[in-house]
């Protein structure tokens, strides 16, 4: 009972002494990325050393909107920047965001400042780094290749033979797809397997040549490892060899090529009859309507799009620049595997790059919902792919016409709402 | 008639061993339940990265402080220990101060409403977090209570009341009013009766509902995510983060989250215990 009460009485001591905690005049970065603890350290430390006073604070997707909201409808709150993906900023009320012509800042490519309009005629955020999907491969498995193959130049054919050569050889299946809970498949088939297949991604949703396309997913899947509906970040699979053969975000692959940069390669994305379809990642910073320093907020942003500042966040975090630098020959190998995937991705000769979903603002989600429950379909519950094609584009067009998305490549341009064909 | 006595015995002592056998093995597999997860937690803790990927596992830790190292140089890391600490033990004192009142009173008085008052208690554990969390934060920061340990612990509070109340009615009830009673012949007062009879029965169960609390409070992610920023809790500041991050870091931070819950529970136990009588020996 003494020492109980002891406890209670110091507890409530220290609480009435620290509940008037004053807060800090540091700008509060409020992201959604560079979030693993490591990647949030080397924030804090390098990129956002030289900024002045910066809490850097990285968040889920839930407490980071939640927060936001809270803060904008309380007209008043304490974050100064927001870094998040295109989406994350696409799903916002675009009245929320301060407007950042006034800053002259951009990324090299006009298609990344256009998107970052959000359909208005300013800049409502500033693009702030980029990553693709690539594929990564342990050298052992290399020796499985088919014959002919290349891995720079592979095709799905050759990716779905190769993968049935390491099964054979191995007994297991060791192609990987991060079909996790938190797993990005459904930029895989926005991105990769549509575009490479279909040459689009709305119009030709429940075309012939998508039904070709999820044939040749499952013939795929029937080679990829059946845990693959537990990866979300492929790098923990290929260190511990469950995969060889693995499909991912740059940044999620980076660990397996920094801990062990001699035992994997990266390439670029395989190619379909359409050609090599592919797709970038974007980030930007913007500022909310709320933020309490509006100087420092807009200081902050310019200081994150110095080179020197792009080349440290590069290093952070495995994502690249989006301003022209000369990037140093010193990085880390995870970032010069992937800058060699991605630059060969984009220079070959049937590249077929696509481009973010834009214009469906808090319809992101359903629209990425479309693809994961016409894959969990398909593949995991084997219903047949033209009735559920059939079936999700009903889906699809009312998520279109909702929202009047404009078509985005490679889908040809659309006067209005994009069309499912 | 000895044979007849034997046959007789033999079964018996045959099911007291089989009896024996099942009760040791139920202990045996209720504490690997508990502390195999632990033990694996913390040889991964104390592991290289590569030897958190390689297969098979290890039984024995190599002793790489490695990961634990990282987390030593994390910024901000020691302030949110510190938060965490401060939210729980507030959280404990406040829901034991208003939910064992509550407690007293649903198993010593009659008044209308009782059940639904019962009910009602429940109802705040009924509504998801991430629902209450906008509309707390926005009042939060209008009323100036955002971002500070103190609003945090309210929260916390919240959730922790039912338990409080729940647990303390039934100990209230469990003790005969004839003890009160029987004080208050003896000189005592309602509230020294309280104090000398009542309370040191009670306080294993009391020790209980602040374990309750404290857990309650110190897993509690969403609503601090939400409610604070400068001020961040362990498990706001690290749960996030460590999901996705490389499987050792996960080790180690998880390893981090778990030991001072950990060491607060071994504090108390000696408490908890007296709830069976077998306290102080």
């Amino acid at each position: 009972m003494t020492l109980l009460s002891k406890f209670f009485v110091a507890a409530s001591s220290i609480a009435i002494s620290c509940s008037a905690v004053a807060a800090q005049a540091e700008v509060l970065f409020w992201s959604t990325q560079a979030k693993p603890v490591e990647e949030a350290q080397a924030m804090r430390e390098q990129v956002l050393s030289g900024a002045g006073e910066v809490d850097y604070q990285p968040n889920d997707g839930g407490p980071w909107i939640t927060r936001l909201n809270a803060e904008l409808s309380a007209g008043t709150g304490t974050i100064g920047v927001l870094g998040a993906l295109h989406g994350d900023f696409s799903a916002m009320n675009t009245d929320d965001l301060v407007d950042l012509d006034d800053l002259g800042l951009g990324a090299a490519s006009d298609t990344f400042n256009n998107l970052a309009k959000l359909g208005t005629g300013n800049a409502k955020y500033i693009p702030w780094m980029q990553a693709s999907y690539i594929m990564a491969a342990n050298k052992k498995a290399l020796e499985h290749l088919p014959e002919g193959a290349d891995i720079n130049t592979l095709t799905y054919d050759q990716l779905i033979a190769w993968s049935t050569n390491v099964m054979e050889a191995t007994g297991e299946a060791k192609f990987g797809f991060p079909a996790g809970p938190k797993g990005l498949k459904h930029r895989f088939f926005q991105g990769y397997l549509y575009p490479s297949y279909t040459d689009g991604v709305v119009r030709t949703f429940a075309s012939d040549k998508a039904v070709v396309a999820w044939e040749k997913m499952r013939e795929l899947w029937a080679v990829t490892n059946p845990g693959s509906t537990n990866f979300s970040f492929l790098q923990e699979q290929l260190l511990n060899e469950d995969v060889w053969i693995a499909f991912d975000h740059t940044s999620r692959l980076a660990a397996a090529f920094n801990e062990r940069p001699d035992d994997f390669v990266a390439f670029p994305a395989p190619a379909g009859p359409e050609g090599r379809g592919f797709m970038p990642v974007i980030a930007g910073v913007g500022i909310p309507r709320t933020a309490p320093d509006m100087e420092a907020s807009k200081a902050l942003i310019a200081h994150m799009l110095k080179p020197e500042t792009q080349i440290a966040t590069l290093r952070a975090t495995n994502f690249f620049p989006v301003v022209d630098v000369e990037l140093p020959g010193d990085l880390p190998p995870s970032v010069q595997a992937a800058g060699n995937a991605v630059a060969i991705m984009s220079a070959s000769p049937d590249a077929n790059p696509g481009l973010l979903p834009a214009g469906l603002g808090d319809k992101g989600g359903d629209f990425n919902r479309v693809f994961v429950d016409t894959f969990e379909r398909i593949i995991l519950a084997g219903q047949p792919i033209e009735a559920v094609l059939e079936d999700q584009k009903k889906t699809l067009k009312r998520i279109m016409d909702e929202t009047g998305a404009p078509c985005w490549a490679p889908d040809a341009p659309s006067e209005g709402a994009c069309p499912v064909e | 008639m000895t044979a007849a006595t034997t046959d007789v015995a033999e079964p018996s002592q045959d099911t007291r061993k089989a009896g024996r056998f099942v009760y040791v093995a139920g202990v045996v597999l209720l504490c690997a339940w508990v502390l195999v997860p632990l033990y694996f937690l913390l040889i991964n803790t104390l592991s290289s990265p590569e030897a958190v990927n390689a297969y098979p596992k290890s039984f024995i830790p190599e002793f790489d402080l490695g990961s634990l190292t990282f987390f030593a140089g994390f910024d901000g890391i020691l302030t949110a220990l510190k938060n965490s600490i401060l939210v729980a033990a507030m959280t404990m004192v406040m829901s034991i101060l208003i939910g064992a009142p509550a407690g007293y009173a649903l198993s010593r008085f009659e008044f209308r409403g009782k059940e639904l008052f019962r009910l009602l208690i429940l109802l705040t554990r009924a509504f998801p977090l991430p629902l209450l969390a906008l509309p707390l934060a926005v009042m939060f920061i209008r009323t100036g209570i955002d971002d500070t340990v103190f609003g945090l612990a309210l929260v916390h509070t919240t959730l922790a009341i039912p338990f409080a109340v729940l647990i303390t009615f039934s100990l209230f009830s469990g003790i005969p009013i004839e003890l009160e009673e029987a004080a208050w012949t003896l000189g005592c007062n309602r509230v020294t009766a309280f104090q000398k009879v009542i309370l040191p029965l009670v306080l294993p169960g009391i020790t209980a509902s602040a374990i309750f609390a404290f857990v309650i409070s110190w897993n509690e992610v969403f609503a601090a995510a939400v409610l604070t920023i400068e001020n961040r809790t362990l498990t706001a500041f690290l749960l996030q983060n460590l999901d996705t991050s490389p499987l050792h870091l996960k080790f180690a931070g998880g390893f981090i989250l778990v030991v001072p819950a950990l060491i607060f529970i071994f504090a108390v136990r000696k408490y908890l215990f007296a709830m069976w009588g077998i306290a102080n020996r």
